[in-house]
């Protein structure tokens, strides 16, 4: 950690910063959380930790509200929804945990938790980022554990019992076993098989050809039966939908290669293609897997809303005392008292004097919303001022953030999810072979019965080559896989296509293409750096984030000591310097005489009520934003931006970036509109965005970009899941997913051309079988290295740095 | 080729035990999280200062 920056979290050090012994050394942090958090690591002698870590950890919660928090989970009417008792002596919960940054936190984690005596077991998953407990009730509680975890410096949140059947860890398993399965048999099957080919030169003698085959059908058998069954239960279900869903050919097709064999290995004439369906299962399953686990890195909905919704509330009992429940428990007319900082728990009115919340999660304004008594709170938003009262008008399904909820699964459902060009070839395919076998079948019947089968068999074997099976799987695995590497999760694979064809790109604006913090963008003082030294000397204790874009505007100038430092709410910072008495805020709040100037965004720093400075803060650019826009022009796509901030700010963004349309003021529902609008003419829109109110865009937009830095519920929709907030790499993504496209393209065209030379010579019995299996291999080898190519122009033209990226973002 | 009769039988053997083995890891977490096992072996790990006497008292006392 740098001097200057706390050694726990790495924030930026208040004036007086308090001190930390860890492994006998004093180090400055930034908090008393951050402090205790510090010490309790060391003291259970896992020091290490700051050593091993690639990444700081969020700022440690504060020790008191963490504590509160954790005893409320003491109360049965809240444990019973999230433990579940798994025999006696053994409970089991399963906690979220916010701010696992790299696997040092894992580490650090397990032990620190496990260390808690009564705690038989901690499970913790990083991609997850999800913790399993198994405790004894008789020696410790939740709350003790959960209490624990507010210790070592994470906030952790018990998810709800029905989670911890965890059908995600199963999914992954079962898929993991499928993949490996058809890989092995795919590796056999291609070794019987090579037997096979180069026995055709040698006069290989037909009982020695006869065992290979059924070697083949030994180890192909496993491949259908196991690794295949998915598509089966997929096409299965879509047949009793009375849809052809993407599975039916897939299905189809590994049926009627396999039957096909098995006859011909029973008859023990023609071809055997064992070696094809296995590759052909393990290639959809690869690119199955990696949909799977980019899926499971960007979370469900279900979790995304039960982070975003606050767990407990503080009811004001009619006496005036304040009791600790659940926020499932508010009942309408309830009235709450909320801490600064903390999360409004449902929908109502405020009862107490005037405050300043964020609502940026909610409706995209960046500024805080100033409320007086009587206006109405949203459930969700953070009291930056505090403590207020509020009386609850609306709870559960009626509440704000449930109706955005219900905006995206509906978004969601109306989006027709369009089979990917690769699918859509497969399925034309298999019908054109089905057609023909079917008129060939028909057409021997008529002139000679006791040959149909075998020519019916020929043309179904002759037709389903591997190329063909090969061209699709092979060039979309190996894109997932590029784009993986590069920091792109592809959730889902037909956001290729739809990636590479995008017309119009919709970018939300705060947290997207600006960051959450403030930049000082203008000084209106007649010396500007002890202006900025000043303002700093103030800000350097307080987290607002009007107070760090000062302090960091001021780094590297001397900063004086600022005495007697006091927050005054809804106004500012007051505190003395070198003797003289100082107020930075609000002009209304820090000059004396209010001269009526319209400029209310200032922020003014005052002695005795004379204007000393004044600064104008601006929004902070994502890092790239610029590059990555210029690029997608460039590509051809128009750029737009839909942002629910003021008019003002969108305009001054817009303009920096060179974005000609744009729309300010826009609740999700209008955006939601704006991209009904777009499509109506034709366009196909990526949408990119990161907080609560893009998810209902997210999930309506053709492909659905979502930063990982992001709110989960927005993640959850994204079709594409941007890691490290990277902004430039989404033109690389789309660079990749027109070269798949094309490869795409190629490769079906080859297999295509392949298969309508060689069925007629095949089924007029020209072709020789050391012919038929050379052009075989050849063939498979051509779609294969053609795949491989994806991606490699991209590794030339310089790595793209996803993961140092990562590491040097604060 | 006779020896093919026993190479292959054997190397059908060897694919069943390696799947048995691989299916065995899966249900045993040893896929469940691949990031973290790499770092634990460059830890030292000193036990929690409290239990760590205790332990060695263990350890001494049969003798």
């Amino acid at each position: 950690m740098n001097a200057g920056t706390c050694w726990h979290c790495g924030e930026p050090l208040p004036a007086d910063p308090p001190q930390a012994m860890v492994a006998g050394q004093a180090r400055a942090v930034c908090c008393p959380g951050c402090r205790a958090a510090a010490e309790w690591i060391d003291k259970l002698g896992l020091a290490d930790y700051y050593r091993l870590r690639s990444a700081a950890p969020p700022r440690a919660p504060d020790a008191q509200a963490a504590q509160r928090s954790a005893q409320t989970w003491a109360r049965p009417e809240l444990s019973r929804h999230v433990v579940r008792t798994l025999d006696a002596g053994h409970n089991e919960a399963l906690l979220l945990v916010d701010g696992i940054r790299c696997a040092a936190c894992v580490w650090l984690i397990e032990r620190a938790i496990g260390a808690v005596a009564g705690v038989e077991s901690v499970q913790v998953n990083a991609a997850a980022r999800r913790a399993r407990i198994v405790w004894n009730p008789a020696q410790t509680d939740l709350a003790a554990i959960l209490a624990t975890f507010a210790r070592t410096g994470y906030a952790a949140l018990p998810l709800d019992a029905a989670a911890l059947d965890d059908a995600r860890r199963r999914e992954a398993r079962a898929a993991l076993k499928r993949l490996v399965v058809a890989g092995f048999g795919a590796m056999q099957a291609m070794m019987y098989a090579s037997a096979l080919y180069l026995g055709a030169f040698t006069a290989m003698d037909p009982a020695t050809r006869d065992a290979m085959r059924w070697l083949g059908l030994l180890v192909a058998t496993p491949v259908v039966f196991y690794s295949a069954q998915p598509f089966f239960a997929g096409a299965l279900r879509a047949l009793r939908a009375r849809t052809l869903g993407m599975d039916v050919p897939v299905a189809l097709a590994i049926a009627l290669i396999y039957a096909a064999s098995v006859v011909e290995a029973l008859r023990g004439g023609g071809e055997v293609y064992f070696d094809s369906v296995s590759m052909f299962v393990f290639f959809l399953l690869a690119g199955r897997y990696l949909e799977m686990r980019a899926r499971h890195r960007a979370g469900n909905l279900a979790d995304a809303m039960a982070r975003l919704v606050p767990a407990f509330a503080d009811r004001l009992r009619p006496d005036a005392s304040l009791e600790r429940i659940g926020a499932l428990e508010l009942g309408i007319g309830d009235r709450v008292q909320v801490a600064q900082g903390e999360r409004v728990p449902a929908d109502g009115v405020l009862q107490s004097a005037a405050c300043r919340v964020d609502e940026s999660l909610l409706s995209g304004e960046s500024a805080p919303v100033s409320k007086r008594r009587g206006d109405p709170l949203t459930g969700g938003s953070v009291v930056l001022e505090g403590p207020i009262i509020a009386q609850v008008m609306r709870v559960g399904a009626d509440t704000a953030l449930a109706g955005i909820a219900a905006l995206v699964a509906r978004a969601q459902s109306e989006r027709p999810r369009l089979a990917c060009a690769g699918e859509r070839m497969a399925a034309g395919f298999v019908a054109r072979v089905l057609a023909l076998a079917a008129v060939c079948a028909i057409g021997w019947s008529l002139v000679d019965p006791s040959r149909a089968l075998t020519a019916t068999l020929a043309v179904l074997v002759v037709s389903c080559p591997c190329a063909f099976a090969l061209a699709v799987p092979a060039a979309l695995t190996r894109a997932l896989s590029v784009l993986a590497a590069h920091g792109v999760f592809v959730v889902h694979t037909d956001a290729i296509e739809n990636l590479a064809l995008a017309t119009h790109a919709v970018f939300d604006k705060t947290g997207t293409l600006t960051q959450p913090d403030l930049d000082v963008a203008e000084v209106d003082a007649a010396d500007r750096e002890s202006a900025l030294s000043l303002a700093a000397a103030l800000a350097r204790g307080s987290h607002h984030p009007i107070a760090q874009a000062l302090t960091r505007a001021a780094a590297g100038l001397p900063v004086a000591t600022a005495t007697d430092v006091r927050t005054v709410a809804g106004g500012g910072l007051e505190g003395r310097i070198d003797g003289r008495s100082f107020r930075l805020g609000q002009r209304a709040f820090a000059a004396a005489e209010s001269d009526g100037e319209a400029d209310d965004d200032a922020v003014i720093l005052a002695e005795d009520g004379t204007v000393v400075a004044a600064f104008r803060l601006r929004e902070r650019l994502r890092a790239g934003a610029g590059d990555a826009l210029d690029a997608l022009r460039a590509d051809g796509v128009t750029v737009e931006l839909a942002s629910g901030d003021a008019q003002a700010k969108v305009a001054a963004v817009a303009q920096r970036l060179g974005i000609e349309t744009w729309h300010a003021r826009m609740s999700s529902a209008d955006k939601l509109e704006r991209l009904r609008a777009l499509r109506m003419d034709g366009a196909r829109v990526v949408a990119v965005g990161d907080g609560i109110n893009d998810a209902p865009v997210l999930a309506g937009a053709d492909v659905a970009v979502a930063l990982a830095s992001g709110a989960e519920l927005a993640q959850a929709t994204g079709d594409i899941v941007l890691d490290g907030a990277h902004l430039p790499m989404l033109a690389q993504a789309r660079a990749i997913a027109r070269e798949t496209l094309g490869v795409l393209r190629q490769n079906q065209r080859w297999a295509l051309a392949y298969n309508l030379a060689a069925v007629p010579f095949a089924a007029l019995g020209f072709v020789p079988p050391w012919l038929a299996a050379i052009g075989m291999s050849t063939s498979s080898l051509v779609v294969i290295l053609n795949a491989l190519r994806i991606g490699r122009r991209v590794h030339e033209s310089g790595p793209i740095p996803a993961a140092a990226h990562m590491r040097t973002a604060p | 080729m006779n020896i093919l009769v026993i190479m292959i039988p054997l190397s059908i053997l060897l694919l069943i035990g390696a799947g048995i083995a691989f299916f065995w890891a899966v249900e045993h977490d040893q896929f469940d999280d691949l990031d973290t096992p790499k770092l634990l072996p460059l830890l030292d790990d000193p036990a929690p200062k409290e239990s760590a006497p205790a332990k060695v008292e263990r350890e001494d006392s049969p003798q």
